[in-house]
């Protein structure tokens, strides 16, 4: 029967919940059923969009997080920190943004912008690499939003083969960051604490790191989680604070753009290039892309939250405020790189952009094998469709009847869970 | 004649730009359900879509037909449009009738057709003036090619 076990992402208070069904129906992957009067996740099909805890007003679905609690003084900690973060302070310089968290307690504050331009430049070798060869497939998709990665492997598997495949800039930062921390502190005791703050839950691993080797762990702390003492330690920092950080990438503000739609291929040096964001948008032009379209794009930026990540379920900041802000700002300074192209080559050369999972990894990682239906039992599911002659009530628990008479072929629901069935026997 | 295993019609709509390339995707989540080879899921759904917007631009109200057998699915595109003149002609690279208006939507570079023919392993189209247009193909699995 279902499995049920509980998600890396939302989990759901039952005692809020008010059965009005919208979670369920708002489901991406259709992960949610309604049964014994609360939302039950089947865990595996949940890709961490968090369109559930955006619908349920009750405020009975929450995001997984992980809390600063754990911040411990002792240990060498080091805050990872993506631009988007910056967007939340309108009008603070971002080193004065890395100066508050060193003072909130992290020994550490480095900035990802070095590593996102980098990324820039690997993504358009790789497109110039490619452009005349006819088998690649076009376009290519950005890896950036984990969330569209998942979607990918789930919904649109042919489409993996169109993922960049060039590492995630997060991973080319934590390899760089534990390369420098290990020249620095000769034998730890303890592994490097690492904190990557994010605007959303796609990195959530509750109470534990996401990522884990023998010299470091990774978590995840959501931008609300620490928002408010992040803002009040903004207001202490000094006018003049010294530079305390061996991690010195020369942070600008040019980099702010990375929180808004379009940040990625704004500066995207190739032919042609689309910005998608938020997940109806994003799903339905996956569907073209599927269907043959697009091919003469050479580059798709995806962003599951309208308006890129500065609409993320966990900021803090209205997201029309930060996008505002950000395009002002970009507007005054304009977008400048500081990463030169030797810089660029030097780290291609060493490897560090090789990816370690296959294609086929990752459909493993992130995809959901459901058993593929039979002919027969396509058949059976039209049957049923075309008895319930149904109005999408999701009174039976599941988000359509399409999805509901999926769920009774597969023996996992019962017929008689729906009202109008149950209303036609009865005649 | 080998036994039809799996039969559905999808509506599609004159003119309705809105839910243009909506029977399509079902048709193509239908195939992928039932985790048909990947390789012809993806020329069939690039048929699909060629000759669905085909009928919402040129077409009357028309029907998307998927039919499944033992090693192939057969598509089906029919309307009541006004039919085409010289199918000949309609199957050159970039000949088109669309008009000014479709072109600005980025539609009518004649290459719709020569496209569905392309990707089908078996491709035959009829059509008469006043009567309507219907385009068959066939596809078979790519392992059995």
């Amino acid at each position: 029967m279902e499995k049920v076990s509980p998600s890396r992402y939302v989990h759901f208070e039952k005692d809020r919940c008010t059965a009005c069904y919208d979670c369920v129906r708002i489901c991406p992957t259709r992960a949610l059923r309604f049964r014994d009067q609360a939302p039950r996740l089947r865990a595996g099909q949940c890709i961490g969009c968090g369109e559930c805890i955006r619908v349920c007003s009750a405020g009975a679905v929450r995001a997984a997080t992980c809390k600063p609690e754990h911040l411990d003084r002792d240990q060498i900690s080091v805050a990872l920190v993506s631009p988007v973060l910056y967007s939340q302070f309108p009008g603070v310089h971002p080193e004065t943004v890395l100066q508050a968290l060193r003072q909130m307690g992290f020994r550490h504050a480095v900035d990802m912008s070095y590593f996102l331009e980098m990324f820039q430049f690997a993504t358009e070798d790789y497109i110039r690499r490619n452009r005349k060869k006819e088998e690649s497939p076009w376009p290519i998709i950005s890896p950036v939003c984990p969330v569209i990665v998942r979607l990918i492997a789930y919904k649109f598997p042919n489409l993996l083969a169109n993922i960049l495949p060039v590492v995630r800039p997060l991973t080319v930062m934590i390899r760089e960051v534990v390369r420098l921390l290990n020249e620095k502190y000769d034998n730890p005791e303890q592994p490097f604490h690492l904190y990557y703050i994010v605007p959303c839950l796609t990195k959530m691993e509750p109470g534990g790191p996401f990522l884990k080797d023998s010299s470091y762990e990774v978590r995840a702390l959501g931008f609300n989680d620490i928002f408010g003492d992040l803002r009040r330690e903004i207001c202490k920092v000094p006018w003049n604070a010294p530079l305390p950080d061996f991690f010195d990438y020369e942070t600008t503000v040019s980099s702010l753009i990375w929180g808004s739609s379009g940040g990625e291929t704004a500066d995207l040096k190739i032919e042609d290039s689309l910005a998608v964001s938020g997940l109806k948008e994003c799903m339905s032009y996956l569907e073209k892309i599927e269907m043959g379209l697009f091919r003469e794009m050479e580059y798709i930026e995806f962003r599951t939250c309208t308006e890129g990540c500065v609409g993320g379920i966990l900021t803090a900041t209205d997201r029309y405020l930060a996008k505002r802000d950000i395009q002002q700002t970009i507007l005054q300074g304009g977008i400048e790189r500081r990463v030169t192209r030797s810089e660029f080559l030097r780290f291609y050369q060493e490897g560090r952009f090789a990816q370690k999972n296959s294609l086929s990894d990752m459909r493993r990682i992130f995809g959901v094998y459901e058993k593929a239906l039979s002919l027969e039992k396509m058949a059976e599911i039209y049957r049923l469709l075309n008895h319930i002659n149904g109005k999408n009530c999701a009174a039976c628990g599941a988000p359509d009847c399409r999805t509901f008479a999926e769920d009774v072929v597969r023996g996992e629901a019962c017929a008689e869970d729906c009202l109008e069935l149950r209303a036609r026997e009865k005649k | 004649m080998p036994d039809i295993l799996f039969e559905k019609s999808f509506q599609i709509n004159k003119k309705d730009f809105v839910h243009a390339g909506e029977a399509s995707i079902s048709a193509k989540n239908l195939l992928k359900s039932l985790q048909m080879d990947a390789g012809m899921i993806r020329r069939a759904s690039i048929c699909a879509y060629e000759g669905e917007m085909n009928v919402v631009m040129h077409g009357g109200e028309g029907h998307l037909a998927l039919a499944i057998e033992k090693n192939r699915i057969i598509l089906e595109i029919s309307d009541n449009g006004p039919g085409i003149a010289d199918t000949e002609m309609a199957m050159k690279k970039g000949f088109s009738t669309a008009s000014d208006k479709f072109r600005e939507l980025g539609f009518g570079a004649g290459m719709g057709l020569p496209n569905m023919k392309k990707n089908a392993d078996e491709f035959e189209l009829s059509s008469r003036l006043g009567e309507g247009t219907r385009v068959r193909m066939a596809f078979f699995t790519d392992a059995a090619v």
